[in-house]
């Protein structure tokens, strides 16, 4: 039955969402009273969003409310527009300006996940020494390929995690530092007898 | 009931009346009582169907946990559809059940429920009478559906098909009207069938 072309609640945002348009731009004029098909509502109270939230697919919500319908199905995790697929952390938070806090701290639900951000593109080339990067510092004994002996003291730089134990990965892992120990011993060996 | 489901049914009431499909009178709903929690939906029966000319009232009863969750809606007006119980008005429509989302509203769940009736799936039925009825023998079908839509949602009657007298036939004999009409119509309108069926 969902094969039902005007049973799709797409068609209908789409169409409302076109016709909201106009009114949208005469907002200076009507400011204390929310206009009629304000671009900016929720898809689910349509209320004018508060702790607005946009899905990937575009669809703006009111946190609590979109926190709410991931909570009511916690199997079917889909956007209650499009039905995309969406999930908690997959949003992006829209921080405008004005925003007045006035909640009870105890009423709060979980926050919203924070936007993801990025360092801007830094052309200035020799001048930034990688200082705001992270600093990087290693000192050791060792010759190229057997930096296993060496120490390292790293700050501000992410080392992918350790595989869960128990998984292929880190039996292998485990296995290839075995072996370049037992290299480096030999090495050490051979430097001490040559 | 929570406030953001009122919120929402007031929104959507002025929705409804603004839109479209309000202006002609295709769709329409009104309050049964003060709390926004029941309301009476009306639906226009689609052109080119046997439901053309028929005015379809339906039970919508909105949950606390609106709109996370969908409301309950049935038919009031008896109806001859593969997906709608002819004998409670339930109705098998999947954006009702599992396929709701939040952001459906009482627009978009009324147009959906009129594009049910131009568009039946008689295999996922409700009504399993019709819905053989639909697939077998689909001429008996929409004569059926054209003489529910005319004897109980208002449309003008069609050329007779000699289904009046066969109800008569039927209600001399001391039946009830309604379960005579229910009898016949499950029957095809085999005479012989539904007599057995009534008194035997």
């Amino acid at each position: 039955m969902a094969d039902n072309p005007e049973a799709m609640p797409e068609c209908d945002s789409e169409s409302s969402g076109a016709r909201s348009r106009k009114p949208a731009s005469n907002t200076a004029t009507e400011q204390s009273d929310p206009p009629e098909g304000s671009m900016f509502e929720c898809n689910i109270c349509l209320d004018t969003a508060r702790d607005a939230v946009v899905s990937y697919c575009g669809h703006l919500f009111c946190w609590p409310c979109l926190h709410q319908w991931l909570e009511t199905r916690p199997n079917r995790q889909m956007c209650p527009v499009c039905k995309a697929g969406i999930s908690k952390d997959k949003v992006i938070p829209l921080y405008g300006r004005g925003d007045t806090k006035h909640e009870d701290p105890r009423e709060r639900l979980p926050p919203r996940p924070p936007g993801q951000r990025s360092e801007p593109e830094n052309s200035a080339g020799f001048s930034s020494f990688g200082l705001d990067g992270g600093f990087q510092m290693s000192f050791g004994i060792g010759a190229f390929p057997f930096g296993f002996f060496a120490s390292s003291l790293n700050f501000g730089d992410m080392r992918p995690a350790s595989p869960q134990p128990g998984t292929p990965q880190s039996e292998q892992e485990q296995f290839l530092s075995k072996v370049f120990l037992w290299v480096a011993i030999l090495f050490i060996l051979w430097l001490f007898l040559a | 009931m929570s406030n953001i489901a009122v919120q929402r049914i007031k929104r959507e009431f002025k929705e409804v009346a603004k839109s479209e499909e309000g202006a002609k009178c295709e769709i329409r709903v009104e309050l049964v009582n003060d709390s926004f929690t029941e309301l009476r939906g009306e639906i226009a029966g689609p052109p080119d169907t046997p439901y053309e000319g028929g005015k379809y009232h339906l039970e919508i009863k909105v949950p606390e946990t609106y709109p996370f969750n969908p409301p309950k809606v049935r038919f009031i007006t008896k109806i001859w559809h593969p997906n709608i119980s002819s004998v409670t008005g339930a109705i098998c429509l999947d954006i009702l059940k599992d396929q709701w989302a939040a952001a459906m509203t009482l627009r978009t769940v009324l147009l959906s429920i009129q594009a049910l009736l131009s568009s039946a799936e008689p295999d996922d039925p409700q009504d399993a009478v019709v819905a053989r009825q639909y697939k077998e023998n689909y001429d008996v079908f929409l004569k059926t559906a054209r003489f529910w839509c005319s004897c109980y949602a208002g449309a003008p009657k069609q050329a007779s098909n000699g289904f009046e007298e066969k109800i008569k036939w039927l209600t001399d004999m001391g039946a009830n009207e309604q379960v005579a009409i229910r009898t016949l119509s499950s029957s095809s309108w085999n005479i012989e069938k539904a007599t057995e069926e009534l008194f035997s």
